[in-house]
């Protein structure tokens, strides 16, 4: 059968199967399994495991779960609420008031989380109360929220941009550095729209902040250097010459629980399962993901699927960016359904040659896809954030989330336009730091 | 007839361009065979590609075969420091009972060689020059291979067992101090940018890795003769250009550094003993302890000069 | 919605439940117990290998190895644990638009096909995990792990993981779970 051909049909039974309710790594298995053994036989199923054990058999896997046990360390404890806390007020003189604050908590917090629920939770906890409590519709409360999470895989460190490192064998230092810009416009926008929205409801007065005396913004503050310490902390072991980007992972996550235990006292066995259990869950979920993911894409080369596709794009001849459109339109989709770490490692073998022949820049890339990516995360049917926001505020429906967060999507689509046009904000910070890139 | 053949090189290195080569000349001499390269780790990754083709999961494939040293200790005899001298050298050894010996132990994993090939490198270091076991004392290495980590430890270095696609950051952030690897991969990784001193592969040179161009045996007996014929002939061409330009590489990777203005240190035959003579104590020591008939093996090397 | 929110919601609650099915509940708690301990051992190897490298300046051989194969263990032995919280993320917009009958029959189908992958994938590993073992393979480093002992965690995993899918066939097939999540309106 001709190898394009083939690919629709794995297409097919894919979202057949996805859509099925099947798991999605199991989804990608079963996929994958069954045309192995229709169109290779019996004897490639032994590949099955093996392809498994070497898609987990790299050093960068670890710093999935280190990344995740950051967030989830201080997503545990009281460390997010006094980060809010802390942020509102200093924040007080910014227009804007409590969202506004939020917002930068939830990007602050990104700096220390590789992971978008986690920090979503992590803020969420203290802020949606909050908001609701001094008169803010659950829309903005949850909306805002929802979409700052979101920040946690933009802003480095981020395990989306670290399997993104994997599959494209391309920098995680680089690719770190080229989320922080793109990661500030991205939360400026964020607050831009949400100040202007609560303007436009007529809630004027949420907007005019308590005032905090000087003696409460000073008293606030020992609460956050926990928190810069950790940041700095891991700046410096990552680009202090300390340990590589990976290793680095480790350092964060033993500086996070040790932050946990001692100031924050969760030295209980049922504290620390706690940050344990959500951790274990998330990062299990994640590599089981990216093993399935990466025996699924060992299938379509094997059948010569992803080759064919490749050069069919590439033939097309179409402006490169008509093309870079187009694959937009088409993580969109994939990233409504499939988690971030999915769709990334089940397109990037096919999309790296086509974008490297159309002369976009790797780094750049990740940017753009990361931000598609984060849409996915506050989109339905599949939107992590959607499900840890309910199941912060379970009274708030979908819907009101939905129509919340629908404004920040928006934001998103922005911010991709922005990148199209100035894609040195991306590359600008890695170049400055790194030097130009292999 | 179909065959698949996977490596983990990309399109412009010397060892896709033999693969390539062969399977151009197969195909055009019209036997009704074709060969499908899956280059850069498209289909197996770098260290899992032994397996398959022994079990006939994978037809072929461009491999250093020291990667199978955890299944076959012996084939670490294929990148083992100061055991070749020069390219010329490295020819030799191709048609001499020390590979029939090694073919010997392919062949009971049903696998055999098609293209003989050896590739050369060097040292590169952020700091002083590499050329005698003094210099790296003190050092942060990485080094690629088992038994140039056994060497330069015994020299005094501390070995990093950093993954290699961490070692080009590791290097720029200053984690490690020198780097040891093949004159190829110091010009990809764009090593040039970061470090002082380059040591290459010139008249003399410790690291040679065998890389061969392999094929299940099962798949090859069952081939037509004419097909085997066109096979063997493009091989043979094939493997006259792998030495032609794996001693071109040195030369390069040398003039690359030259340019980036990179100090080039020169390793005299004197150095090249001293090393030897460390290894002996350390890599050849280990391997002839692990592997059973390591030292009848490590004789027969010897006999080739 | 249920299937994948972060709260705890576990294949069987406190509705009465036979005690085979408690008991693989059990061992998949202790599954996850494993992988969490796999993946704090590894965070103390990592600065240990850092600490090393960084402060005595000498070398480290095990620790990157060690590591992989932890987070390798971590994931295969995790799997169990996460199915039995029902954390292994889906798309269930389609089951939970349909009728009960056919969710619960679309649910036995899911559960049946995740089955027969899951019970190829621990059946293969079994066979490559007796091949290392039997041939005494090494990894190719100065450190040389024999593969059998890291490669163990991928047959073990799996038929755990098989066993907590059969425990939620019979869970479903006793009423004790609804079929994603979700019963009759
Ligand atoms: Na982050
Ligand atoms: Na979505």
């Amino acid at each position: 059968m001709d190898p394009l051909t083939l690919g629709l049909l794995v297409a097919f039974l894919t979202i057949l199967i996805l859509f099925s309710g099947a798991s999605v790594a199991v989804g990608l298995l079963i996929v994958a399994a069954f045309f192995l053994l229709v169109f290779d036989g019996t004897r490639s199923l032994q590949m099955l495991p093996e392809v498994y054990f070497a898609d987990l058999n790299s050093f960068t896997v670890l710093s999935i779960p280190m990344f995740i046990i950051m967030g989830a360390s201080i997503a545990s404890t009281r460390a997010g609420a006094d980060l809010f806390e802390a942020i509102e007020r200093w924040m007080t003189r910014v227009p804007g008031g409590l969202v506004v604050s939020n917002l930068g908590a939830c990007a602050l917090f990104s700096a220390m989380s590789g992971s978008s629920p986690a920090t979503c939770a992590a803020i969420g906890k203290m802020g949606i109360p909050e908001m609701r409590k001094r008169g803010y519709s659950d829309e903005v409360a949850a909306g805002s929220i929802a979409a700052g999470g979101t920040l946690g895989i933009l802003i480095p460190p981020s395990v989306t941009m670290i399997v993104y490192g994997i599959a494209t064998e391309t920098s995680i230092g680089r690719l770190f550095l080229a989320g922080v810009v793109p990661g500030f416009l991205l939360v400026a926008l964020f607050m831009l729209w949400s100040i202007y929205s609560t303007w436009r409801s007529g809630a004027m007065h949420l907007l005019s902040p308590r005032r905090y005396s000087l003696r409460e913004r000073l008293e606030v503050l020992p609460r956050v250097i926990p928190f810069l310490i950790v940041i700095l902390g891991v700046l410096y072991a990552m680009y202090g010459g300390v340990a590589t980007p990976s290793e680095t992972a480790a350092v964060g996550a033993l500086l996070c629980l040790v932050m946990a235990i001692a100031i924050y006292r969760m030295w209980r066995a049922k504290d620390l399962w706690a940050i344990l259990r959500d951790s274990t869950r998330e990062s299990v979920m994640i590599l089981f993901i990216m093993a399935a993911a990466g025996v699924f894409a060992y299938m379509m080369s094997s059948l010569f699927i992803t080759q064919s596709i490749a050069e069919w794009i590439s033939q097309l001849e179409v402006n490169r960016w008509v093309l870079m459109a187009i694959i937009n339109v088409f993580l969109l989709v994939a990233g409504f359904f499939l988690p971030p770490v999915a769709v990334i490692l089940m397109t990037a073998p096919i999309l790296l040659p086509i974008l490297t022949a159309a002369q976009f820049d790797p780094y750049w890339f990740a940017v753009i896809l990361t931000i598609n990516l984060e849409v996915g995360l506050i989109t339905p049917p599949v939107g992590l954030n959607l499900y840890v926001i309910n199941s912060i505020a379970p009274d708030i429906s979908l819907k009101t989330i939905l129509r919340g967060s629908m404004p920040y999507v928006l934001c998103m689509f922005a911010a991709i336009l922005i990148l199209c046009f100035v894609p040195q904000i991306a590359t600008w910070l890695p170049d400055l730091i790194m030097g130009p890139a292999i | 007839t179909e065959l698949r053949l996977s490596h983990q090189f990309a399109p412009n290195d010397v060892r896709h361009k033999v693969a390539q080569m062969v399977a151009d000349d197969v195909a055009a001499a019209d036997v009704d065979l074709s060969i499908r390269i899956f280059p850069s780790s498209s289909l197996f990754k770098a260290n899992e590609q032994y397996q398959p083709l022994s079990r006939g999961q994978l037809d072929m494939t461009v491999l250093p075969l020291s990667y199978a040293g955890g299944q076959r200790p012996e084939y670490n005899l294929t990148l083992m420091p100061g055991l070749i001298k020069d390219h010329d050298h490295a020819a030799r050894m191709n048609n001499s009972p020390f590979m029939k010996a090694l073919e010997d132990i392919m062949a009971e994993d049903d696998v055999m060689v098609l293209v003989h090939g050896y590739l050369a490198g060097g040292f590169a270091s952020k700091g002083k020059c590499i050329t005698k076991p003094e210099d790296v004392k003190g050092m942060t290495v990485r080094a690629a291979g088992k038994a140039f980590e056994q060497m330069l430890e015994g020299a005094g270095a501390s070995i990093s067992s950093m993954p290699s696609s961490e070692a080009y950051s590791g290097m720029q952030q200053g984690i490690l101090d020198a780097m040891n690897t093949s004159s190829s991969s110091f010009v990809s990784y764009r090593l040039y940018e970061q470090v002082k001193c380059y040591t290459p592969a010139g008249d003399v040179a410790l690291w040679f890795m065998y890389q061969p161009m392999l094929i299940n045996k099962s798949t090859f007996d069952d081939l037509t003769p004419e097909q085997q014929q066109a096979l063997r002939t493009a091989s043979e061409k094939a493997q006259a250009f792998y030495l032609e330009e794996a001693k071109k590489e040195d030369a390069a990777s040398r003039e690359v550094f030259e340019k980036a203005g990179v100090e080039i240190a020169k390793m005299t035959p004197e150095d090249f003993d001293t090393w030897r003579a460390l290894a002996k104590d350390t890599s050849y020591k280990a391997f002839v302890e692990e592997v059973p008939d390591g030292q009848k093996l490590l004789d027969l090397a010897f006999e080739v000069k | 919605m249920a299937e994948l929110s972060f709260s705890e919601r576990e294949t069987v609650g406190t509705v009465h439940q036979p005690r085979v099915l408690r008991l693989i509940g059990a061992v998949s708690t202790l599954c996850g117990w494993i992988a969490a301990g796999l993946i704090i051992a590894s965070i103390f190897v990592t600065c240990h290998m850092i600490f090393v490298r960084f402060v005595l300046g000498q070398s480290t051989i095990w620790q990157t190895e060690a590591v992989i194969y932890m987070m390798i263990a971590a994931t295969t032995i995790g799997l169990a644990y996460v199915q039995k919280l029902r954390g292994h993320v889906n798309v269930d917009l389609v089951p939970l638009m349909l009728p009960y009958r056919v969710r619960r029959i679309l649910a036995y189908l899911v559960l049946i096909l995740t089955v027969i992958v899951v019970g190829v994938i621990a059946w293969y590993a079994g066979h490559t995990w007796f091949e290392t073992f039997d041939r005494n393979w090494k990894s190719s480093t100065v450190w040389g792990v024999r593969l059998w002992i890291p490669w163990l965690a991928v047959p073990v995993g799996f038929a755990l993981y098989l066993l907590q899918l059969l425990a939620d066939i019979a869970a479903l097939y006793l009423r004790i779970d609804e079929p994603f999540g979700k019963g009759r309106e």
